[in-house]
Protein backbone atom coordinates (compact mmCIF):
# COMPACT_ATOMS: atom_id res chain seq x y z
CA UNK A 1 0.00 0.00 0.00
CA UNK A 2 0.88 3.51 -0.72
CA UNK A 3 1.72 6.36 2.00
CA UNK A 4 -1.64 8.94 1.30
CA UNK A 5 -0.67 12.55 1.66
CA UNK A 6 -3.68 15.25 2.53
CA UNK A 7 -2.68 18.20 0.61
CA UNK A 8 -5.52 20.66 0.75
CA UNK A 9 -8.28 21.39 3.27
CA UNK A 10 -11.30 23.77 2.96
CA UNK A 11 -14.44 24.48 5.58
CA UNK A 12 -17.08 26.82 5.63
CA UNK A 13 -18.52 28.18 8.80
CA UNK A 14 -20.78 25.89 10.87
CA UNK A 15 -24.10 27.22 11.93
CA UNK A 16 -27.70 28.25 10.85
CA UNK A 17 -27.20 28.63 6.87
CA UNK A 18 -30.48 29.50 5.64
CA UNK A 19 -29.02 31.04 2.64
CA UNK A 20 -27.83 28.17 1.30
CA UNK A 21 -28.23 24.63 0.06
CA UNK A 22 -26.98 21.54 0.83
CA UNK A 23 -24.93 21.85 -2.59
CA UNK A 24 -24.03 25.67 -2.20
CA UNK A 25 -22.09 24.76 1.08
CA UNK A 26 -20.35 20.94 -0.30
CA UNK A 27 -19.35 23.10 -3.61
CA UNK A 28 -18.45 26.12 -1.21
CA UNK A 29 -16.05 23.80 0.97
CA UNK A 30 -14.78 21.72 -2.05
CA UNK A 31 -13.54 24.74 -3.64
CA UNK A 32 -11.68 26.10 -0.56
CA UNK A 33 -10.14 22.73 -0.35
CA UNK A 34 -9.16 22.56 -4.06
CA UNK A 35 -7.98 26.06 -3.86
CA UNK A 36 -5.69 25.06 -1.14
CA UNK A 37 -4.31 22.17 -2.60
CA UNK A 38 -2.87 24.34 -5.55
CA UNK A 39 -4.60 22.04 -7.94
CA UNK A 40 -5.95 24.96 -9.98
CA UNK A 41 -7.89 24.03 -13.28
CA UNK A 42 -6.44 20.22 -12.54
CA UNK A 43 -9.34 17.63 -12.05
CA UNK A 44 -9.37 15.43 -9.45
CA UNK A 45 -9.47 11.20 -9.99
CA UNK A 46 -12.74 10.72 -7.62
CA UNK A 47 -14.88 12.43 -5.42
CA UNK A 48 -16.16 11.12 -2.28
CA UNK A 49 -19.10 13.14 -0.63
CA UNK A 50 -20.32 12.25 3.19
CA UNK A 51 -23.62 13.16 3.96
CA UNK A 52 -26.80 11.61 5.92
CA UNK A 53 -29.72 13.54 5.37
CA UNK A 54 -29.88 14.49 1.62
CA UNK A 55 -32.97 11.70 0.65
CA UNK A 56 -34.77 12.42 4.00
CA UNK A 57 -34.55 16.10 4.71
CA UNK A 58 -33.52 17.94 1.44
CA UNK A 59 -35.37 14.83 -0.90
CA UNK A 60 -32.09 14.69 -2.90
CA UNK A 61 -29.78 11.42 -3.54
CA UNK A 62 -27.03 10.93 -5.79
CA UNK A 63 -25.43 13.44 -4.31
CA UNK A 64 -21.83 13.15 -5.48
CA UNK A 65 -22.81 12.59 -9.14
CA UNK A 66 -24.42 16.32 -8.56
CA UNK A 67 -21.47 17.87 -6.99
CA UNK A 68 -18.95 16.60 -9.67
CA UNK A 69 -21.14 18.04 -12.29
CA UNK A 70 -21.67 21.00 -10.55
CA UNK A 71 -17.73 21.18 -9.99
CA UNK A 72 -17.00 20.38 -13.84
CA UNK A 73 -15.08 17.04 -12.21
CA UNK A 74 -16.44 15.02 -15.09
CA UNK A 75 -15.87 12.11 -15.54
CA UNK A 76 -14.21 11.87 -12.49
CA UNK A 77 -15.80 8.84 -10.21
CA UNK A 78 -18.27 9.85 -7.60
CA UNK A 79 -19.84 8.20 -4.50
CA UNK A 80 -21.91 9.15 -1.79
CA UNK A 81 -20.76 7.54 1.72
CA UNK A 82 -23.89 7.28 4.29
CA UNK A 83 -22.76 6.17 7.54
CA UNK A 84 -24.30 7.95 10.16
CA UNK A 85 -22.49 10.56 12.36
CA UNK A 86 -19.64 8.99 10.99
CA UNK A 87 -19.96 9.17 7.52
CA UNK A 88 -17.01 12.01 7.28
CA UNK A 89 -14.53 9.55 8.55
CA UNK A 90 -16.23 7.05 6.00
CA UNK A 91 -15.64 9.24 3.53
CA UNK A 92 -11.81 9.72 4.10
CA UNK A 93 -11.26 6.14 4.65
CA UNK A 94 -12.77 5.46 1.18
CA UNK A 95 -10.41 8.22 -0.79
CA UNK A 96 -7.11 6.58 1.59
CA UNK A 97 -8.21 3.58 0.66
CA UNK A 98 -8.32 4.09 -3.14
CA UNK A 99 -4.86 6.12 -3.58
CA UNK A 100 -3.09 3.55 -0.93
CA UNK A 101 -4.05 0.64 -3.48
CA UNK A 102 -2.97 2.45 -6.34
CA UNK A 103 -6.23 2.74 -8.23
CA UNK A 104 -6.38 6.53 -8.19
CA UNK A 105 -3.82 9.59 -7.47
CA UNK A 106 -6.13 11.97 -6.21
CA UNK A 107 -9.50 11.96 -4.47
CA UNK A 108 -11.79 15.07 -3.34
CA UNK A 109 -13.51 14.45 -0.13
CA UNK A 110 -16.52 16.65 1.27
CA UNK A 111 -18.80 15.96 3.89
CA UNK A 112 -21.73 18.28 4.75
CA UNK A 113 -25.33 18.62 5.94
CA UNK A 114 -28.26 21.05 6.05
CA UNK A 115 -30.06 19.89 9.19
CA UNK A 116 -31.93 23.17 9.57
CA UNK A 117 -33.78 22.30 6.63
CA UNK A 118 -36.71 21.26 9.13
CA UNK A 119 -38.05 21.95 12.54
CA UNK A 120 -35.89 20.70 15.80
CA UNK A 121 -39.07 18.13 16.36
CA UNK A 122 -38.19 16.25 12.67
CA UNK A 123 -34.46 16.92 12.95
CA UNK A 124 -34.24 15.24 16.32
CA UNK A 125 -36.43 12.47 14.58
CA UNK A 126 -34.19 12.46 11.86
CA UNK A 127 -31.16 11.54 14.23
CA UNK A 128 -33.05 9.23 15.72
CA UNK A 129 -33.47 7.22 12.88
CA UNK A 130 -30.14 5.77 13.35
CA UNK A 131 -31.19 4.14 16.31
CA UNK A 132 -33.10 0.35 16.18
CA UNK A 133 -36.13 0.07 14.77
CA UNK A 134 -38.01 -2.01 16.85
CA UNK A 135 -36.14 -2.16 19.89
CA UNK A 136 -35.49 1.68 20.15
CA UNK A 137 -36.73 4.35 18.03
CA UNK A 138 -39.94 3.14 18.84
CA UNK A 139 -39.58 3.74 22.31
CA UNK A 140 -39.20 7.50 21.58
CA UNK A 141 -35.33 7.31 21.96
CA UNK A 142 -33.38 10.14 20.66
CA UNK A 143 -29.41 10.23 20.57
CA UNK A 144 -29.34 12.62 23.40
CA UNK A 145 -31.89 9.92 25.44
CA UNK A 146 -28.77 7.20 25.06
CA UNK A 147 -26.32 10.20 25.74
CA UNK A 148 -28.14 9.95 28.68
CA UNK A 149 -28.58 6.62 29.62
CA UNK A 150 -24.87 6.46 28.87
CA UNK A 151 -23.57 9.38 30.80
CA UNK A 152 -25.77 7.25 34.33
CA UNK A 153 -24.38 4.52 33.53
CA UNK A 154 -20.52 6.18 33.39
CA UNK A 155 -20.97 8.68 36.18
CA UNK A 156 -21.89 5.70 38.71
CA UNK A 157 -19.23 3.62 37.36
CA UNK A 158 -16.56 5.91 37.47
CA UNK A 159 -17.51 8.74 39.75
CA UNK A 160 -17.50 11.61 36.91
CA UNK A 161 -19.24 14.72 37.80
CA UNK A 162 -21.36 17.26 36.94
CA UNK A 163 -18.52 19.49 37.33
CA UNK A 164 -16.36 17.55 35.26
CA UNK A 165 -19.01 17.97 31.90
CA UNK A 166 -19.23 21.14 32.98
CA UNK A 167 -15.74 21.55 32.58
CA UNK A 168 -15.81 19.92 28.72
CA UNK A 169 -18.44 22.86 28.08
CA UNK A 170 -16.63 25.78 29.44
CA UNK A 171 -13.24 24.53 27.77
CA UNK A 172 -14.75 23.66 24.56
CA UNK A 173 -16.98 26.99 24.11
CA UNK A 174 -13.76 29.43 25.16
CA UNK A 175 -11.99 27.67 21.96
CA UNK A 176 -15.11 27.93 19.67
CA UNK A 177 -15.34 31.29 20.49
CA UNK A 178 -11.67 31.74 19.07
CA UNK A 179 -12.63 29.98 16.01
CA UNK A 180 -14.20 31.70 12.87
CA UNK A 181 -15.93 28.06 11.82
CA UNK A 182 -17.51 27.80 14.78
CA UNK A 183 -21.67 27.51 15.48
CA UNK A 184 -21.26 28.63 19.09
CA UNK A 185 -18.92 32.20 18.94
CA UNK A 186 -19.64 32.69 22.67
CA UNK A 187 -17.78 31.93 25.11
CA UNK A 188 -19.95 30.92 28.68
CA UNK A 189 -19.18 31.09 32.16
CA UNK A 190 -20.27 29.68 35.63
CA UNK A 191 -23.14 31.84 36.18
CA UNK A 192 -24.17 31.52 32.97
CA UNK A 193 -25.05 27.55 33.12
CA UNK A 194 -23.84 26.45 36.93
CA UNK A 195 -24.45 27.81 39.37
CA UNK A 196 -26.12 31.46 38.56
CA UNK A 197 -29.10 32.07 39.31
CA UNK A 198 -30.48 32.17 35.97
CA UNK A 199 -28.59 28.21 35.09
CA UNK A 200 -31.46 26.40 35.46
CA UNK A 201 -33.40 28.56 32.60
CA UNK A 202 -30.56 29.09 30.70
CA UNK A 203 -29.13 24.87 30.98
CA UNK A 204 -32.41 22.94 31.63
CA UNK A 205 -31.99 19.29 31.42
CA UNK A 206 -32.79 18.01 27.96
CA UNK A 207 -32.12 14.20 28.60
CA UNK A 208 -31.22 13.72 32.50
CA UNK A 209 -28.75 13.74 33.48
CA UNK A 210 -27.35 15.31 30.35
CA UNK A 211 -28.33 19.46 30.43
CA UNK A 212 -28.51 21.61 27.28
CA UNK A 213 -25.21 22.54 27.30
CA UNK A 214 -23.67 19.09 27.73
CA UNK A 215 -25.46 18.57 24.28
CA UNK A 216 -23.69 19.49 20.38
CA UNK A 217 -26.48 21.91 18.55
CA UNK A 218 -28.34 21.60 15.07
CA UNK A 219 -25.94 22.37 12.45
CA UNK A 220 -25.22 23.53 8.59
CA UNK A 221 -21.84 23.01 7.46
CA UNK A 222 -19.34 21.71 5.08
CA UNK A 223 -15.74 20.15 4.96
CA UNK A 224 -13.31 19.06 3.04
CA UNK A 225 -9.98 17.38 2.18
CA UNK A 226 -7.97 16.46 -0.99
CA UNK A 227 -5.97 13.12 -0.99
CA UNK A 228 -3.08 12.60 -2.94
CA UNK A 229 -0.27 10.07 -3.73
CA UNK A 230 2.85 11.68 -1.25
CA UNK A 231 5.12 12.09 -4.75
CA UNK A 232 2.20 15.08 -6.05
CA UNK A 233 2.16 16.27 -2.14
CA UNK A 234 5.82 16.50 -2.19
CA UNK A 235 5.75 19.19 -5.30
CA UNK A 236 3.63 21.64 -3.30
CA UNK A 237 7.04 22.89 -1.83
CA UNK A 238 5.04 23.05 1.71
CA UNK A 239 5.08 20.95 4.27
CA UNK A 240 2.40 18.30 4.54
CA UNK A 241 0.17 15.87 5.99
CA UNK A 242 0.08 11.92 5.48
CA UNK A 243 -1.87 9.61 7.11
CA UNK A 244 0.10 7.77 9.58
CA UNK A 245 -2.51 5.35 11.04
CA UNK A 246 -6.36 4.37 10.93
CA UNK A 247 -8.85 1.94 12.58
CA UNK A 248 -12.48 1.47 12.00
CA UNK A 249 -14.41 -0.93 14.73
CA UNK A 250 -18.14 -2.03 14.74
CA UNK A 251 -20.38 -2.64 18.01
CA UNK A 252 -23.63 -3.87 18.66
CA UNK A 253 -26.47 -1.19 17.29
CA UNK A 254 -28.41 -1.65 20.24
CA UNK A 255 -26.81 0.02 23.36
CA UNK A 256 -28.83 -2.38 25.64
CA UNK A 257 -27.20 -5.25 24.80
CA UNK A 258 -23.72 -4.33 25.05
CA UNK A 259 -22.15 -6.40 28.34
CA UNK A 260 -20.67 -2.97 29.52
CA UNK A 261 -21.65 -0.01 27.41
CA UNK A 262 -19.49 2.00 29.27
CA UNK A 263 -16.39 -0.06 27.52
CA UNK A 264 -17.05 1.77 23.82
CA UNK A 265 -15.22 -0.87 22.38
CA UNK A 266 -15.28 0.06 18.91
CA UNK A 267 -13.64 4.03 20.30
CA UNK A 268 -10.75 1.19 22.31
CA UNK A 269 -10.27 -0.80 19.29
CA UNK A 270 -10.60 1.64 15.92
CA UNK A 271 -7.83 3.55 18.26
CA UNK A 272 -5.79 -0.01 18.63
CA UNK A 273 -5.82 -0.27 15.05
CA UNK A 274 -4.39 3.05 14.12
CA UNK A 275 -2.05 3.15 16.68
CA UNK A 276 -0.12 0.03 15.29
CA UNK A 277 -0.64 0.77 11.97
CA UNK A 278 1.20 3.97 12.80
CA UNK A 279 3.89 2.45 15.01
CA UNK A 280 2.71 5.01 17.85
CA UNK A 281 1.36 5.14 21.39
CA UNK A 282 -1.24 7.79 23.06
CA UNK A 283 1.82 9.47 24.30
CA UNK A 284 3.35 10.17 21.00
CA UNK A 285 -0.41 12.13 20.13
CA UNK A 286 0.03 16.07 20.68
CA UNK A 287 -3.56 17.17 19.41
CA UNK A 288 -6.65 15.20 19.60
CA UNK A 289 -10.12 15.98 17.95
CA UNK A 290 -12.60 13.41 19.97
CA UNK A 291 -16.90 12.84 18.75
CA UNK A 292 -18.05 15.02 22.14
CA UNK A 293 -21.70 15.04 20.44
CA UNK A 294 -22.36 14.78 24.60
CA UNK A 295 -19.74 16.10 26.84
CA UNK A 296 -19.78 12.49 28.70
CA UNK A 297 -17.90 11.40 25.27
CA UNK A 298 -15.51 13.87 25.16
CA UNK A 299 -14.34 12.34 28.84
CA UNK A 300 -14.80 8.66 28.00
CA UNK A 301 -13.24 8.30 24.78
CA UNK A 302 -10.22 10.46 26.38
CA UNK A 303 -10.06 7.06 28.70
CA UNK A 304 -10.78 4.51 25.78
CA UNK A 305 -8.06 5.73 23.73
CA UNK A 306 -5.22 5.81 26.40
CA UNK A 307 -4.91 9.30 26.98
CA UNK A 308 -5.63 8.85 30.41
CA UNK A 309 -6.58 6.03 32.73
CA UNK A 310 -10.20 4.43 33.11
CA UNK A 311 -11.79 7.16 35.81
CA UNK A 312 -9.02 10.09 35.58
CA UNK A 313 -10.82 11.32 32.46
CA UNK A 314 -13.35 13.94 34.16
CA UNK A 315 -10.29 15.14 36.56
CA UNK A 316 -8.11 15.25 33.22
CA UNK A 317 -10.26 17.86 32.69
CA UNK A 318 -11.13 19.92 35.08
CA UNK A 319 -7.25 20.36 35.61
CA UNK A 320 -6.41 21.74 32.58
CA UNK A 321 -4.40 18.67 30.92
CA UNK A 322 -6.87 18.68 27.94
CA UNK A 323 -6.55 22.42 27.34
CA UNK A 324 -4.39 24.26 24.55
CA UNK A 325 -1.04 24.10 26.80
CA UNK A 326 -2.09 21.29 28.41
CA UNK A 327 -0.89 17.58 28.55
CA UNK A 328 -2.76 16.42 25.52
CA UNK A 329 -4.73 19.75 24.13
CA UNK A 330 -8.80 18.09 23.05
CA UNK A 331 -11.34 19.77 20.73
CA UNK A 332 -9.22 22.98 20.35
CA UNK A 333 -11.50 23.50 17.70
CA UNK A 334 -14.48 23.36 19.78
CA UNK A 335 -15.22 20.49 19.19
CA UNK A 336 -19.40 19.15 17.98
CA UNK A 337 -19.46 20.78 21.32
CA UNK A 338 -19.03 23.97 19.71
CA UNK A 339 -17.68 24.29 16.42
CA UNK A 340 -20.73 22.35 15.82
CA UNK A 341 -22.29 18.66 14.61
CA UNK A 342 -23.47 18.95 11.07
CA UNK A 343 -23.08 14.98 10.68
CA UNK A 344 -22.10 14.60 7.74
CA UNK A 345 -19.75 17.50 7.85
CA UNK A 346 -17.96 16.32 11.17
CA UNK A 347 -15.48 13.46 10.29
CA UNK A 348 -13.98 15.54 7.89
CA UNK A 349 -14.07 18.48 9.74
CA UNK A 350 -11.97 16.91 12.33
CA UNK A 351 -9.14 16.39 10.25
CA UNK A 352 -9.56 19.72 8.34
CA UNK A 353 -8.81 21.19 11.76
CA UNK A 354 -6.11 18.86 12.81
CA UNK A 355 -4.28 18.70 9.03
CA UNK A 356 -4.24 22.81 10.15
CA UNK A 357 -2.63 22.34 13.20
CA UNK A 358 -0.08 20.31 11.63
CA UNK A 359 0.90 22.98 9.16
CA UNK A 360 0.82 25.37 12.30
CA UNK A 361 -1.55 27.75 10.20
CA UNK A 362 -3.48 28.35 13.46
CA UNK A 363 -3.26 31.84 14.95
CA UNK A 364 -1.10 31.31 18.21
CA UNK A 365 -4.14 31.31 20.26
CA UNK A 366 -5.34 28.09 19.07
CA UNK A 367 -1.96 26.35 17.98
CA UNK A 368 -0.88 23.78 19.09
CA UNK A 369 2.81 24.31 19.77
CA UNK A 370 5.17 22.28 17.31
CA UNK A 371 2.11 19.74 17.10
CA UNK A 372 3.44 17.25 14.67
CA UNK A 373 0.79 14.00 15.09
CA UNK A 374 -2.88 14.63 15.73
CA UNK A 375 -5.50 11.97 16.06
CA UNK A 376 -9.31 12.04 15.87
CA UNK A 377 -12.23 9.95 16.77
CA UNK A 378 -15.19 9.87 14.54
CA UNK A 379 -18.48 8.37 16.10
CA UNK A 380 -21.41 6.89 14.40
CA UNK A 381 -24.81 5.99 15.97
CA UNK A 382 -24.09 5.80 19.69
CA UNK A 383 -20.40 4.08 19.27
CA UNK A 384 -21.77 1.19 17.26
CA UNK A 385 -19.25 2.47 14.17
CA UNK A 386 -16.37 4.36 15.06
CA UNK A 387 -12.90 5.43 13.05
CA UNK A 388 -9.89 6.42 14.25
CA UNK A 389 -7.34 8.72 12.15
CA UNK A 390 -3.47 9.46 13.07
CA UNK A 391 -1.84 12.15 10.98
CA UNK A 392 1.78 13.27 11.22
CA UNK A 393 3.40 16.47 9.40
CA UNK A 394 5.72 16.13 6.92
CA UNK A 395 8.17 18.71 5.99
CA UNK A 396 8.63 19.42 2.07
CA UNK B 1 -46.37 -2.27 10.63
CA UNK B 2 -46.55 -5.96 12.02
CA UNK B 3 -47.96 -6.09 15.22
CA UNK B 4 -45.81 -8.10 17.92
CA UNK B 5 -47.94 -9.51 20.49
CA UNK B 6 -45.52 -9.93 23.22
CA UNK B 7 -41.52 -9.13 24.10
CA UNK B 8 -39.95 -11.84 22.45
CA UNK B 9 -35.91 -13.12 23.07
CA UNK B 10 -33.84 -15.35 21.02
CA UNK B 11 -31.88 -18.05 22.20
CA UNK B 12 -29.36 -19.71 20.10
CA UNK B 13 -29.99 -23.17 19.90
CA UNK B 14 -26.49 -24.55 19.27
CA UNK B 15 -24.64 -22.17 22.23
CA UNK B 16 -27.60 -20.72 24.13
CA UNK B 17 -26.61 -17.50 24.93
CA UNK B 18 -29.73 -15.21 24.42
CA UNK B 19 -30.19 -11.96 22.48
CA UNK B 20 -32.61 -9.25 21.99
CA UNK B 21 -33.08 -8.09 19.42
CA UNK B 22 -33.23 -10.23 16.80
CA UNK B 23 -29.83 -11.18 14.94
CA UNK B 24 -29.58 -13.43 11.74
CA UNK B 25 -26.62 -15.26 13.29
CA UNK B 26 -25.39 -16.15 17.17
CA UNK B 27 -23.32 -13.23 18.15
CA UNK B 28 -21.05 -15.86 20.08
CA UNK B 29 -20.80 -19.11 18.08
CA UNK B 30 -22.77 -18.07 14.88
CA UNK B 31 -25.60 -20.48 14.77
CA UNK B 32 -28.62 -19.86 13.14
CA UNK B 33 -31.28 -21.29 14.66
CA UNK B 34 -32.94 -19.54 17.59
CA UNK B 35 -35.97 -20.19 19.91
CA UNK B 36 -38.24 -17.97 20.88
CA UNK B 37 -38.28 -16.75 24.72
CA UNK B 38 -40.90 -14.76 26.48
CA UNK B 39 -38.84 -12.92 29.31
CA UNK B 40 -41.74 -11.71 31.83
CA UNK B 41 -41.99 -10.11 35.48
CA UNK B 42 -39.51 -8.67 37.25
CA UNK B 43 -36.25 -7.20 35.98
CA UNK B 44 -33.27 -4.77 36.99
CA UNK B 45 -33.73 -1.23 36.02
CA UNK B 46 -29.93 -0.45 34.80
CA UNK B 47 -29.76 2.76 33.63
CA UNK B 48 -32.39 5.26 33.31
CA UNK B 49 -33.01 8.90 31.26
CA UNK B 50 -35.64 11.48 31.04
CA UNK B 51 -35.81 13.14 27.74
CA UNK B 52 -37.16 16.57 27.20
CA UNK B 53 -36.86 17.27 23.66
CA UNK B 54 -39.15 14.21 21.84
CA UNK B 55 -39.07 12.89 18.48
CA UNK B 56 -42.09 13.32 16.12
CA UNK B 57 -45.41 11.46 17.32
CA UNK B 58 -45.09 11.99 21.18
CA UNK B 59 -47.55 14.51 22.47
CA UNK B 60 -46.24 15.39 25.56
CA UNK B 61 -43.56 17.10 27.74
CA UNK B 62 -41.24 14.15 28.72
CA UNK B 63 -40.33 10.70 28.70
CA UNK B 64 -38.60 8.07 30.77
CA UNK B 65 -37.02 5.36 29.57
CA UNK B 66 -34.93 2.75 30.76
CA UNK B 67 -32.29 -0.21 30.20
CA UNK B 68 -33.18 -3.13 32.59
CA UNK B 69 -31.99 -6.64 32.70
CA UNK B 70 -34.50 -9.70 33.27
CA UNK B 71 -33.31 -13.37 34.51
CA UNK B 72 -31.44 -15.09 31.53
CA UNK B 73 -29.34 -11.63 30.74
CA UNK B 74 -31.60 -10.41 28.10
CA UNK B 75 -31.47 -6.65 28.45
CA UNK B 76 -34.01 -3.74 26.54
CA UNK B 77 -34.69 -0.50 26.46
CA UNK B 78 -38.38 -0.06 27.59
CA UNK B 79 -40.55 3.49 29.11
CA UNK B 80 -40.74 3.81 32.84
CA UNK B 81 -43.67 4.60 34.16
CA UNK B 82 -42.75 7.38 36.68
CA UNK B 83 -43.51 10.66 37.04
CA UNK B 84 -39.98 11.77 37.64
CA UNK B 85 -36.60 10.59 37.78
CA UNK B 86 -36.24 11.37 41.38
CA UNK B 87 -38.46 7.51 41.63
CA UNK B 88 -35.97 5.38 40.33
CA UNK B 89 -32.84 4.29 40.90
CA UNK B 90 -30.06 1.98 39.41
CA UNK B 91 -30.91 -1.55 40.86
CA UNK B 92 -34.14 -0.77 41.47
CA UNK B 93 -36.21 -3.82 40.42
CA UNK B 94 -38.98 -2.73 38.21
CA UNK B 95 -42.11 -4.53 36.57
CA UNK B 96 -42.38 -5.28 33.30
CA UNK B 97 -45.91 -5.29 30.93
CA UNK B 98 -46.12 -5.18 27.03
CA UNK B 99 -48.46 -1.98 26.18
CA UNK B 100 -49.01 0.90 24.02
CA UNK B 101 -46.10 2.85 23.54
CA UNK B 102 -46.92 5.04 20.64
CA UNK B 103 -49.81 5.86 18.87
CA UNK B 104 -48.79 5.50 14.61
CA UNK B 105 -50.65 5.56 11.46
CA UNK B 106 -53.99 5.08 13.47
CA UNK B 107 -53.09 2.18 15.41
CA UNK B 108 -51.60 1.43 18.78
CA UNK B 109 -47.95 0.48 18.88
CA UNK B 110 -47.21 -2.13 21.22
CA UNK B 111 -43.49 -2.40 23.49
CA UNK B 112 -41.96 -2.88 26.95
CA UNK B 113 -43.01 -0.56 29.74
CA UNK B 114 -41.26 -0.98 33.79
CA UNK B 115 -42.97 0.06 36.44
CA UNK B 116 -40.75 0.95 39.60
CA UNK B 117 -41.43 -2.43 42.52
CA UNK B 118 -39.95 0.02 45.53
Amino acid sequence: MRDVAIIGAGMIPFGRRDEDTLMDMLACASLNALDDAGLGDQLVDAVYVANVGGGMLQRQTAIASSLADRLSLLPAAAETIENGPASGASAVKNGLLAIASGYYDTALVVGGEKMHEVDSHHATDFVSAMTHPQAEYLYGITMPGLGGLFARLYMEKYGVTREHLHAVTLKNHAMGALNPYANFKKPLNDKDIFDGPQALVNNPILADPLRLYDLCPISDGAAALVLSTVDIAKKSGRPYVVIAGFGQATDTHTLAERADPTELKAVSLSARKAFAMANLKPSDIHVAELHDAFTILEIAESERIGFFNEGEGGDAVSSGKTRLGGQIPINVSGGLKARGHPMGATGVAQIVDIVWQLRHELPENRQVKNAEIGLTINFGGFANNVLCFILRRVEA
Amino acid sequence: MKTVSAFIAYQCKRCGRMHYPFHDRCMDCKGREFEEVKPQGNAKLLTYTAIFSLPCGFDQRFLILGVAEFEGNVKALGQVKADSVDQLKVGMIVKSSWEPIRFQSGEDVYGLKFEPLE
